[in-house]
């Protein structure tokens, strides 16, 4: 394999990792969110953005 | 009058949004630095570019298991005394350490094919290679016994104890190249001595850490805010279920009372 190719197949699949990585986190805190109610119709007493932490 | 939110605010807020916009921006800057605009080695050729993913992968790797350590030990240190069981430390560990791993897993991936092109093979037991999966590997065991069914704050304690004891490996892992004769080569930068490397090359890679650090910070920010999301809908079952179960109570003695 040559030193071009490589470099191709490292830089290539790093950020493919980290693309998936954070679409999988991404999507996951949203299926959770809706499911416990957040991000979709906020009634009273139900859950809301602002009961998750800020800023860690 | 129920309100609508965006779904884009369940684990985001301005903050992160301008650091995930932030890391992207870095990330297409990085890619340029690295592939077009830093030169070729004298002696690697092209493929001194894997140095750029290569080391700043293991710094955040470093630093988030430090973070993991350090979490672990505040989460010990107060789980008794705080309201809620210090359980902040634990998800803070929690996601420091996946994405730790993650970070632990590319630089063992960019390393194989860095050893390919300059070692001519992808593996070799040496010290710096064998300490380094088997970082990889106790920490996935940590990710895999915080997974396990028990109380949180059992859990979040074992957990933080195997934190502390995979931790143990870091140091090793990063002096393995100094302690032992390796065919992997020693540190290109390193506290109190002099660089291995001058020039766009040095810049380019303090730049890619900095990218790296940004996009780890936004990784191990979501993720945390993903844990406490899991932790929420977890209490929700645990009520729904305890409900049910009391609901169920009076149908059981009705039916009892049917059968006498």
């Amino acid at each position: 394999m040559s030193e071009v190719a490589t470099v191709a197949i490292g830089w290539g699949l790093t950020f493919v990792v980290i693309v998936t990585y954070s679409l999988w986190v991404v999507s996951r805190g949203r299926t959770i969110g809706r499911k416990i109610g957040i991000g979709e119709v906020h009634q009273s007493g139900q859950l809301q953005e602002s009961d998750l932490p800020t800023d860690t | 009058m129920p309100e609508r939110t965006d779904d884009s605010k369940m684990t985001a807020t301005p903050l992160t949004r301008v650091l995930g916009i932030l890391g992207i921006a870095a990330s297409v800057v990085m890619a340029v630095l690295g592939l077009f605009i830093s030169p070729p080695d004298v002696v690697q050729g092209e493929a001194v570019r894997m140095l750029y993913l290569h080391v700043p992968s293991i710094w955040i790797a470093y630093g988030s298991f430090v973070l993991t350590s350090i979490s672990s030990l505040l989460f010990l240190a107060r789980s008794k005394r705080r309201e809620d069981s210090g359980r902040h430390y634990d998800r803070l560990a929690g996601s420091a350490a996946e994405v730790g791993v993650v970070f632990t897993g590319l630089t063992l991936i960019t390393g194989m094919l860095w050893g390919k092109v300059t070692w001519g093979t992808y593996w070799q037991w040496d010290a710096r290679l064998t300490t380094t999966v088997l970082l990889f590997v106790t920490y996935l065991g940590y990710l895999a016994l915080r997974r396990l069914p028990a109380d949180p704050v059992v859990r979040g304690r074992r957990a933080a104890v195997m934190a502390l004891i995979s931790f143990i490996n870091v140091p090793i892992v990063h002096y393995s190249v100094d302690w032992w004769r390796t065919l992997h080569q020693k540190a290109s930068l390193s506290v109190g001595r002099r660089p291995e490397i001058t020039g766009e090359m040095y810049w380019t890679l303090l730049y890619s850490a900095l990218t790296v650090t940004i996009v780890g910070a936004w990784l191990i920010i979501h993720r945390y805010r993903v844990i406490r999301l899991e932790e929420i809908r977890d209490e929700e079952n645990l009520k729904m279920l305890i409900s049910s179960r009391h609901q169920e109570k009076p149908t059981d003695s009705t039916a009892a009372g049917e059968v006498s």
